[in-house]
C-alpha cells in the first residue's frame, strides 16, 4: 500500500502516518482499547480484534449484516457493537463470546455511541421511505434514536427524531446526546432523563436530485460536541444537483444548539474539495477537529482544522473511503477506519482484503 | 453530461454514429388499419404490456438475485417467497407473497454498458444499426396491439421529470424509427394530467369538428400537392391530439380513488404505475412507467435501494393484484427492468457500477408462467451460470407471450435491407412461457408485418447481410 500523502501546512501539531492495517472487509467503525495496543473494529463481516503493533487480528464474531459500529466499555472488557442488523451486541473479551444481544431496530442501527462516562449507548436507526410525491421522508416507525444502560443493555430512553437518522454523540461530560439525520435535523436531549433540549434544522446537507435523482439524499453523517458541549459541529456534503455524482462540497457546520440555535461556522470558502465526510472527532486537547471521507474531487479526504478559527493546519489524503476518526484518550494517535473499492476475485479465488484501519502519530 | 462514472467514458458519440443518421428514421408507414384482416384481429386480441422501467439500472444483489452470505451479498438480507427455494431481497416483502405469478430472469446478459447505449438497446431489443433506428417496444405493441376504434394512445410514457440524464437524452430521440411518428409516445407526468388540452370556451362540438374537417382537407391537400411527408406527421400530430382531447381525463390521476393513490403511492413512480393500470383498463395498448433515471447507485447504493425497492416492491404488488382482481393480468404482460444491473463489488464510494454481464428482471401476466426463476448466476453473481438470456431472447419473449409472432419481418420499401422484430431468429425463452400461449396475431408463417399499405408480402429487392439469421445471443 502506497503511504498516504500528506502536506503540513503549519508546523505543529504534526501528524505522522505510522501504519495502515488491512482488514478483510470494509471496516465501518474502529475504537481503541484502554491498552492502546488493540483496536475493535467493526468489519461488514463482523466484528475483528487488531493487535495494532504486531497487525494480528481475528474475527470475533458477526452480526446478521454489516456491523456498523462499536465501542469499548472503560475498564476494556467488553465490548458493544451495533449493525445493520438493528442489533447491539455486548461481547465479553474474557469469555471471548457475545453475552447478550438487544434487538434495537427495525432496521439498520447507522451508529452508535458510548457516553464518555462508559455507562449509556446510544444508537439511531430510520429506512428512508418515501412519505410525499417528491420522495420526503417518511416519518418514523419506531424510535429512531434508543440510549441503552451499557452494563445491563437495558432500553433506558426512546427517542423521536425525523428518519433516517444517521448519526449520534454524547457530550463530553455527558449529560447530553445529540442525532442528526438525511433532511438535516439535529436534535439534542438530556441524557439522563430523555428531555429535549433542542431541535433545528441546516439544509446544507441534503441533496435533491433534480438531473436523475427525484428524491433526497445526503445529510448529516457525523457530529460531534465542542469541549464546552455548547457547541455541535456536523458533518456530511454540501448539496449536489445530482445525487449519484457524489460531488457535493466537503462541508462541516458549527452550531450553537442552545436558545435559538446558530450557525457559528463552516467549511472557509476554497478550503474544500468534493466528497462525503462521515467522521468527525475533536482531538482530546479540545483545540483543533478531524474531518474525514471521501475524496470526489480536490486533494485531500482527511483534515484538521482549528476549533479558534476553522482554519485547515493540515490535510492528507489516504486514497480510501474513511468510515471514522478516533483519537486515543491522551490524544497521542489517531485510528482512521475505512476501505478502498472492493476488489473482485484474485487468482486464488479469494478477495483480497479491502478495509483497512490507519494509525496516526500526533506530535 | 453523464452520471459522472468512469463507465462513462464512452460512447455516446459512437452511438450517435449509428443512431441518428438514418434515413429510414425519417420515414413514416402509416396504413396499418387500412387492412381489414390485421385490423379485426388485432382488435380481437385486446392485450396490453406495462413496462415498469426502473431506469438507472437496479442493483439484482437488492432485488430479485440476492447472494446472501457471500461477499457481494451487501447489506440486506435475504427472504423465503411464495415459491419453495426461491428468495428474494427483505426489501421485497409482497413481491415474496406474489412470486407464484412472477417469472424471475436471473441470467440476463447483454452487451452494453453504458445508459445511453444499454436504454437504446433494451427499449429497442437490438443494437444500432448505423442508417437504421429500429422502433422501441412500445412503438411496436402500440401498433400490433392497437384498438381501431378508441381514441387512446396506442402508446403511452408516464414518466414525471423532465430530466432524466442519459434517458433525458434518449428522451428527446426517436421512439417510433421506421413505423414513423404515429407510433412515438403521448408523454405525460409531472402534473399527473395533460394541460392545455382542453376545448376552447364557447367552441361548440360542431364548430369544433368543422374546424378541424377544414384544417384536415387542406393539410392533406397540401400534403399530396407537396408530397411531404412532414404535413402527414403533423396530420398524425392533430389526429392523436384530437383523441387526446376525448380521452385526457384517463390521464387525470386525481379522478382516480384516494385509497388506489395511497396504495400505489406516495412517490411519483407509483401514482405513475397506477395510471398505467387506468390507461390499460381503459384499453391502452402498451403504457411505460419511468421515473427519471434515480438507480443509478454509483453512490449512496443501500442508502437509494432501502427507499426505491420497496416503492417497486409495493407497486409490483398492488398493479399484479389489481390486475388480477380485474382479470386483466392475463391479457396484460408486466415488464419490471432497468437497462443492465450492478457490479457485484462495491466501489469506493459505498455504490455499485453498471453491470450488463449478469443481471435480473421480472416478468408478470399475458404468456407469462409464474413461480419460476430462470437461469442462474455463480454464487457471488458475477457470472451467468446457466440459461443466458439476451435481449433479442427477450423481446422474442415478449412478442411471443403476447401472442405476436417474434420473427415476422418488417415490409420497408424496396432497397432497404430486412429488419424483423427480433433478428437472428432468436428464440423465446420457452421456461418462462405458458404451455400454450396465445396464438400468434400474424399468419403462422413468418412474414411481413403491413407497415405499409401494399397488400402482399413481397420480397424486398435485395436483401443484405443484416438479414441472414445470426446466432441467438449476438448482436450486430
Amino acid at each position: 500500500m502506497a503511504d498516504p500523502t500528506s502536506t503540513t501546512t503549519t508546523a505543529k501539531p504534526v501528524v505522522k502516518f505510522v501504519k495502515r492495517h488491512m482488514l478483510p472487509t470494509g471496516a465501518q467503525s474502529v475504537d481503541l482499547h484502554p491498552d492502546g495496543v488493540l483496536a475493535y473494529v467493526a468489519c461488514q463481516d463482523g466484528v475483528y480484534e487488531l493487535n495494532l503493533t504486531s497487525g494480528a487480528r481475528r474475527l470475533l464474531y458477526p452480526h446478521e449484516s454489516y456491523a456498523s459500529g462499536i465501542a469499548v466499555l472503560p475498564q476494556g472488557g467488553t465490548l458493544v457493537s451495533a449493525g445493520y442488523d438493528g442489533a447491539l451486541q455486548w461481547f465479553d473479551c474474557a469469555a471471548g463470546k457475545v453475552a447478550r444481544s438487544v434487538k434495537a431496530h427495525d432496521f439498520w442501527s447507522w451508529q452508535m455511541a458510548l457516553s464518555p462516562d462508559g455507562k449509556q449507548v446510544a444508537s439511531v436507526t430510520g429506512q428512508y421511505l418515501a412519505g410525499g410525491p417528491k420522495y420526503e421522508p417518511a416519518p418514523e416507525r419506531e424510535p429512531s434514536v434508543k440510549l441503552f444502560d451499557a452494563a445491563t443493555g437495558a432500553l433506558r430512553h426512546a427517542l423521536p427524531h425525523q428518519p433516517p437518522v444517521q448519526s449520534v454523540a454524547f457530550s463530553p461530560d455527558s449529560r447530553f446526546v445529540a442525532a442528526a439525520g438525511m433532511m438535516g435535523d439535529v436534535r439534542v436531549w438530556d441524557a439522563q432523563n430523555g428531555q429535549q433540549l433542542s431541535a433545528f434544522n441546516t439544509p446544507a446537507f441534503t441533496s435533491w436530485g433534480i438531473i436523475k435523482n427525484h428524491h433526497y439524499i445526503g445529510g448529516i453523517y457525523a457530529l460531534a460536541f465542542t469541549p464546552s458541549c455548547e457547541e455541535l459541529l456536523l458533518t456530511g456534503m454540501g448539496p449536489m444537483a445530482d445525487p449519484m455524482a457524489g460531488n457535493g462540497r466537503q462541508l462541516w457546520q458549527r452550531w450553537s444548539w442552545r436558545g435559538t440555535p446558530k450557525k457559528v461556522d463552516e467549511t472557509k470558502p476554497g478550503s474544500s474539495g468534493e466528497g462525503l465526510m462521515e467522521a468527525l472527532a475533536v482531538h482530546p486537547s479540545g483545540e483543533w477537529f478531524v474531518m474525514s471521507g471521501r475524496l470526489r474531487g480536490g486533494n485531500w479526504n482527511t483534515a484538521f482544522f482549528r476549533l479558534s478559527d476553522g482554519n485547515i493546519f493540515h490535510s492528507l489524503n489516504t486514497d480510501s473511503r474513511v468510515t471514522r476518526a478516533c483519537f486515543s484518550p491522551d490524544g497521542k494517535r489517531l485510528l482512521l477506519s475505512g476501505m478502498k473499492g472492493q476488489p473482485g476475485f484474485n487468482k486464488e479465488g479469494r478477495i483480497p482484503d479491502w478495509g483497512h484501519v490507519d494509525l496516526y502519530e500526533i506530535g | 453530461m453523464n452520471c459522472g462514472s468512469n463507465d462513462h467514458k464512452l460512447h455516446r458519440r459512437l452511438f450517435l454514429e449509428g443512431a441518428f443518421t438514418g434515413a429510414a428514421s425519417l420515414m413514416s408507414f402509416s396504413g396499418l388499419f387500412t387492412l381489414p384482416a390485421f385490423a379485426a384481429e388485432a382488435k380481437k386480441q385486446e392485450k396490453h404490456c406495462i413496462l415498469l422501467w426502473l431506469c438507472g439500472a437496479p442493483s439484482q444483489f437488492e432485488t430479485w438475485d440476492p447472494k446472501p452470505g457471500r461477499p457481494t451479498s451487501g447489506p440486506f438480507r435475504a427472504i423465503p417467497t411464495k415459491t419453495p427455494g426461491v428468495q428474494i431481497s427483505e426489501l421485497m416483502p409482497q413481491c415474496a407473497q406474489i412470486t407464484d405469478k412472477l417469472a424471475i430472469i436471473r441470467s440476463m446478459k447483454t452487451n452494453q454498458r453504458e445508459h445511453f447505449q444499454a436504454i437504446d438497446l433494451m427499449t429497442r431489443g437490438d443494437n444500432p444499426r448505423p442508417g437504421f433506428t429500429r422502433p422501441t417496444l412500445g412503438a411496436v405493441l402500440g401498433q400490433a396491439l392497437g384498438q381501431v376504434d378508441t381514441a387512446i394512445p396506442s402508446f403511452s410514457l408516464l414518466d414525471p421529470s423532465p430530466e432524466g440524464n442519459e434517458f433525458k437524452a434518449f428522451k428527446a430521440g426517436d421512439w417510433a424509427g421506421w413505423m414513423g411518428s404515429q407510433f412515438s409516445p403521448i408523454r405525460t407526468g409531472g402534473e399527473f394530467k395533460i394541460e392545455d388540452i382542453a376545448r376552447a370556451p364557447g367552441l361548440s362540438d360542431a364548430d369544433h369538428e368543422e374546424r378541424e374537417a377544414l384544417r384536415k382537407f387542406l393539410s392533406r391537400r397540401y400534403e399530396n400537392r407537396r408530397k411531404s411527408t412532414a404535413a402527414g406527421g403533423y396530420n398524425a400530430a392533430f389526429d392523436r391530439v384530437k383523441g387526446l382531447m376525448s380521452c385526457a381525463h384517463l390521464y387525470d390521476v386525481d379522478r382516480l380513488p384516494q385509497k388506489d393513490r395511497e396504495r400505489y403511492g406516495p412517490g411519483q413512480f407509483g401514482i405513475h404505475a397506477l395510471q398505467a393500470r387506468h390507461l390499460v383498463e381503459n384499453g391502452a395498448p402498451f403504457v411505460m412507467v419511468a421515473n427519471g433515471m434515480p438507480w443509478d447507485g454509483h453512490v449512496f447504493n443501500h442508502e437509494i435501494h432501502q427507499m426505491l425497492v420497496p416503492e417497486v416492491d409495493r407497486v409490483v404488488y398492488n398493479l399484479i393484484t389489481d390486475l388480477e382482481q380485474r382479470g386483466l393480468l392475463e391479457k396484460t404482460l408486466v415488464i419490471i427492468m432497468g437497462e443492465f444491473g450492478r457490479t457485484p463489488f462495491l466501489n469506493n464510494a459505498r455504490g455499485r457500477d453498471h453491470y450488463p454481464d449478469a443481471w435480473s428482471l421480472a416478468l408478470a401476466g399475458c404468456g407469462i408462467r409464474g413461480g419460476m426463476v430462470h437461469g442462474a448466476t455463480d454464487e457471488n453473481g458475477v457470472e451467468v451460470k446457466e440459461n443466458v438470456v439476451d435481449q433479442r431472447r427477450l423481446f422474442a419473449t415478449f412478442y411471443t407471450a403476447l401472442g405476436l409472432d417474434p420473427h415476422a419481418r418488417y415490409e420497408l420499401p424496396l432497397g432497404f435491407p430486412a429488419f424483423y422484430r427480433v433478428e437472428g431468429k432468436a428464440e423465446p425463452v420457452r421456461e418462462v412461457l405458458l404451455a400454450d400461449p396465445p396464438k400468434p396475431a400474424t399468419p403462422a408463417v413468418p412474414t411481413v408485418p403491413a407497415f405499409t399499405p401494399r397488400p402482399t408480402a413481397k420480397p424486398v429487392a435485395k436483401p443484405v447481410r443484416s438479414a441472414k439469421p445470426a446466432p441467438a445471443g449476438r448482436s450486430k
